[in-house]
């Protein structure tokens, strides 16, 4: 019975070609199943119905991809996939699909960042420029205005650095925050403060004072760094280490007054609305972003900025980010100017020295960066205990992505908060690789200065997107003035903020005695 | 994959001026065909004597000076069904003698209502329903009057240069790319891509007959250029209009202005253009304006070959307008003559014979007649054809050597791209005009 029916439908004559017309209606068959497999899990409905992120949901339906004159719909998988008929699309699908499967079993979506995955830096990843081109194939359209004429040039001559979501970030979800910055005014929230200072503070002895700004509300806190001698650097067994911490060299430093926090948009904006240059100077194209001119007599600062600089997370007494060295040193300038002291940035060993507190291990609290850090696999599968290093540091694992206030973490030995974490610190040295090793060994070097010439500058200290190895006190790392205005579409590029870079803020110190000049 | 080829290829083909000259180049008519290795011949166009029949073609000139009137013979001659239709100038005297030229020589009537004065004529003439615009008005205004064709749909013949500074010539880059996308068809007077003896040359050298480019020279020394005296009654802007190849915001200066044409086929040649400039010059002869009388620039290629350019505008001096390619193999001037390095003649372009059976230029077809056949041709044939970044590219080669003689300044390409630098008044009217005739002092910015 069973060969009789074996033989029916695989005849010894010919077993070869049935063989192959069964295989080719399979094909058939598995082909139409596979395509209705993945129409059904291209649709928008299937994409929504995890509901693990009905805000992606509502934030699409309120976009331009959804809600256009033109009554075109964009749908999920045309963004968050390479486009249809490139076997790319099929490679991505089937990774991204397993992703979110594992996703939805081993995590809580209430835990997932999604803000942060809107950040540019984590939206080029699930977003695919190919398919934004394969839709928007004429980037030069009828009703492009002359600025977009410029940047769309500007994007086609620079095209392996730029992506479509430089400029088009929130173009797929809507956000209020873009809204706002499409509608920034800077001088809006730079209000006419109430009550104003008369006089700055006098400080006539080595401890803690207030400086008052006269003519703003602003006040902060400044506090005695004593000077004394200390390694800089750190030994070659830290965990963590980079090559360019080392050298170790002994050091020995004047004392100085340093800004118990980061200076915040309080004290930025106080500076932006005395300065505010109204129109963008003409500087031709010879100008450097390391012109530090001196004029002090009238000087002009920033040029209102594109787009709101906090991003949305708030101003008051957070960090400020986003200006440029150059700006920063100008502050410090008008700073000096408002208050009669020779206030500036820290050099890269009155940073370290202050970072340190007196202590000479990698951190000014106690802690290992092995235990801490998710670089580490074993950490990363099995947790780790950061109690200490979360109540003093403001780093990857405990920031939500973005600045927090100073209060949200305990200060240092001498006082001074968030010098690790939160916001890189700029530093007046040119960075270089090897500036200790520069140094000569054996004696004791009285205040460097780092290297004459450079052309970036040493930043400092770690942010809130550092891993816990970044924050140690002697992690060093600089400017990438280039990189950081790459998105920036005006012609010239501003020398006042930069367009790619949110973690970087500046903190000040002031000479003591202050020397008269 | 056809969209990932598709992005690619784009990326490929914005990434060098290399390519755009070559596509400039493609205008002429098919120029590169594929052989059988994969690798590209170049070979010789086709040439017509003649447009083809086709739809009307009606042109509007934006800028009536004696440029404009040869321009709209030589597109009158071009072929049949051709008419000039509308006319704009600020100046009434110009566009009269234009209007009353081609009258005299074609029978044209051009009716009041489409005869615009002003520095607003230009949107006018766009707006008279024409087919194609003739921007010949001093290359100041280029970027305004071309960003206003390309968004009407225009086709459009316009003179060279196309600008006179970083920021005009990237507007004619951006202009050129919607002009692409828009499918419009552009030529930009540097005839001598249209040119029959430049063209086969060209061929010839791309197919390696002088080997690997190593060097070139340019020239364009000449005689003093016409001025005009401020006259009484003539407020700034009527002055310096009168006067253009005199003002740098007007003309750029006459390396630009003039001296483009030279540096345009080396850059042409060699399928890239400079990445920087050091340059020198000065004024000894001009009696009005602000312009240098001669520049000697060193222009480097990013392959560290070297261009040397020289343009001199003064009388009895030796002059020369020409180019001078030199390769592992040989050298060539580009226009009709190859050798080798022991100075034997390898090649040379046959032109035609004249009556009494000697060889002539002038027996060939005129690049000027040429280049307008060509845009016509384009445009009724549907051949692609915009020459108007490759002319921007070697505008701005031209302003980047003017910025290193006025200044003394090496400089780069990088800094032209992202360069502020707009010169002249931002809205354009008669009346006092903000600049004065200061001469640039080098080693003093």
């Amino acid at each position: 019975m069973l060969s009789r029916i074996k033989n029916f439908l695989l005849p010894k004559k010919r077993r070869f070609s049935t063989l192959f017309l069964y295989g080719f209606f399979l094909g058939i068959i598995f082909i139409i199943l596979f395509s209705r497999v993945m129409d059904y899990t291209s649709t928008d409905e299937f994409c929504m119905s995890c509901h693990v992120h009905p805000h992606a949901e509502d934030a699409w339906r309120l976009s331009t991809h959804y809600d256009n004159p033109s009554g075109v719909v964009t749908h999920c998988v045309e963004c968050h996939l390479p486009p249809k008929g490139t076997f790319r699309h099929y490679t991505a699908k089937a990774v991204t699909g397993a992703r979110d499967v594992y996703g939805l079993i081993f995590k809580d979506p209430d835990n997932i960042n999604w803000e942060a995955k809107r950040h540019i830096s984590e939206a080029v990843k699930h977003t695919y420029e190919e398919s934004c081109i394969s839709c928007h194939q004429n980037l030069f359209p009828l009703q492009l205005t002359e600025e977009g004429m410029h940047a769309h040039l500007y994007y086609e001559d620079n095209i392996d650095d730029l992506n479509c979501l430089n400029c088009h970030l929130h173009v797929g979800h809507y956000s209020e925050h873009a809204q706002e910055m499409i509608d920034f005014g800077f001088d809006q929230i730079a209000e006419e403060p109430e009550y104003v200072y008369e006089s700055s503070a006098i400080v006539v002895e080595f401890e803690k004072y207030t400086e008052t700004i006269p003519e703003t509300d602003v006040a902060f806190d400044m506090l005695p760094i004593p000077g004394g001698r200390f390694m800089i650097g750190s030994p070659e067994k830290e965990p963590g280490r980079d090559e360019d911490e080392g050298p170790t060299r002994e050091v020995e430093l004047s004392p100085f007054f340093m800004s118990e926090i980061e200076v915040s948009w309080e004290m930025y904006m106080a500076f932006f609305r005395e300065t505010m240059s109204e129109g963008r100077l003409d500087h031709g194209s010879h100008v450097s972003h390391e012109d530090t001119g001196n004029e002090l007599d009238a000087i002009t600062g920033p040029t209102p900025p594109w787009g709101s600089p906090d991003q949305g997370w708030g101003y008051g007494d957070r960090p400020a980010i986003t200006m440029t060295w150059h700006a920063a040193n100008t502050f410090c300038k008008w700073l000096s100017q408002k208050t009669g002291k020779p206030y500036r940035l820290p050099t890269e060993a009155e940073w370290e020295f202050a970072a340190r507190g007196g202590t000479d291990s990698p951190y000014f609290f106690e802690g290992n960066p092995r235990d801490f850090t998710r670089q580490r696999f074993f950490n990363r599968l099995f947790g780790a205990d950061t109690t200490n290093i979360n109540s003093y540091v403001i780093y990857d694992e405990n920031s939500y992505s973005r600045t927090q206030s100073p209060d949200a973490v305990r200060p240092n030995q001498y006082g001074l908060r968030n010098m690790l974490g939160n916001v890189w610190e700029f530093c007046s040295d040119y960075y270089a690789e090897d500036a200790y090793a520069e140094y000569p060994g054996g004696q004791v070097i009285r205040d460097p200065q780092g290297p004459a010439h450079g052309n970036e500058r040493v930043i400092r200290g770690g942010s809130f997107n550092s891993d816990a190895y970044e924050v140690r006190s002697a992690s060093r790392s600089h400017t990438r003035h280039d990189a950081w205005l790459i998105t920036d579409p005006q012609i010239p590029k501003s020398i006042w903020w930069y367009s790619d870079v949110f973690d970087v803020g500046f903190r000040v110190v002031m000479d003591w005695p202050p020397e008269q000049e | 994959m056809g969209q990932d080829s598709k992005l690619s290829g784009r990326r490929d083909f914005l990434k060098g001026a290399a390519t755009v000259a070559a596509v400039g180049a493609l205008g002429a008519s098919t120029l590169f065909k594929s052989c059988s290795r994969g690798r590209t011949t170049a070979v010789m166009p086709e040439f017509l004597d003649q447009a083809p029949d086709g739809r009307v073609l009606k042109a509007g000139i934006i800028g009536c000076g004696y440029r404009a009137i040869g321009a709209a013979i030589n597109f009158l001659n071009a072929g049949n069904g051709l008419e000039v239709t509308a006319l704009g100038d600020v100046f009434e005297n110009r566009l009269n003698h234009c209007r009353q030229e081609l009258n005299e020589r074609f029978d044209v009537e051009i009716a009041d209502e489409n005869c615009f004065i002003g520095f607003d004529a230009y949107e006018k003439v766009i707006d008279s329903d024409v087919d194609i615009v003739i921007l010949a008005t001093p290359p100041f205004f280029r970027p305004l009057h071309f960003e206003a064709a390309v968004r009407a749909r225009k086709h459009v013949f316009m003179e060279k240069p196309v600008a006179v500074d970083p920021v005009g010539a990237r507007s004619i880059m951006a202009s050129a790319r919607m002009a692409d996308a828009a499918g419009l068809k552009v030529v930009t007077g540097t005839q001598r891509r249209h040119q029959r003896d430049y063209l086969s040359t060209y061929a010839h050298i791309k197919n390696g007959i002088i080997g690997d480019i190593v060097g070139a020279n340019c020239y364009w020394n000449q005689s003093r250029l016409w001025h005009v005296n401020r006259q009484q009654g003539w407020d700034d802007m009527t002055a310096m209009l009168r006067d253009w190849v005199n003002w740098c915001w007007l003309s750029g200066d006459h390396i630009v202005e003039q001296h483009m044409h030279n540096i345009d086929v080396i850059n042409w040649f060699t399928g890239k253009h400079p990445v920087k400039a050091v340059g020198f010059g000065a004024r000894h002869r001009r009696i009005t304006g602000d312009q240098y009388d001669f520049f000697s620039v060193d222009y480097i290629y990013d392959d560290k070959t070297h261009m040397h350019s020289m343009c001199r505008q003064i009388d009895e001096c030796s002059n020369n307008v020409s180019e001078y390619i030199v390769g592992t193999e040989g050298a060539s001037n580009c226009q009709n003559t190859i050798i080798n390095h022991k100075g034997e003649t390898i090649w040379s372009f046959e032109y035609p014979l004249d009556e009494e059976g000697q060889p002539s230029r002038r027996e060939m077809k005129s690049p000027y007649d040429q280049e307008i056949i060509n845009l016509v041709d384009a445009i009724r044939s549907n051949k692609p054809l915009n020459e108007a970044e490759a002319c921007a590219v070697s505008t701005m080669v031209a302003i980047m050597g003017r910025i290193s003689a006025y200044t003394g300044q090496e400089v780069t390409w990088e800094q032209m791209m992202n360069s502020g630098m707009r010169l002249g008044p931002s809205e354009p009217a008669f009346g006092p005009v903000n600049i004065r005739a200061e001469i640039p002092v080098p080693g003093s910015a």
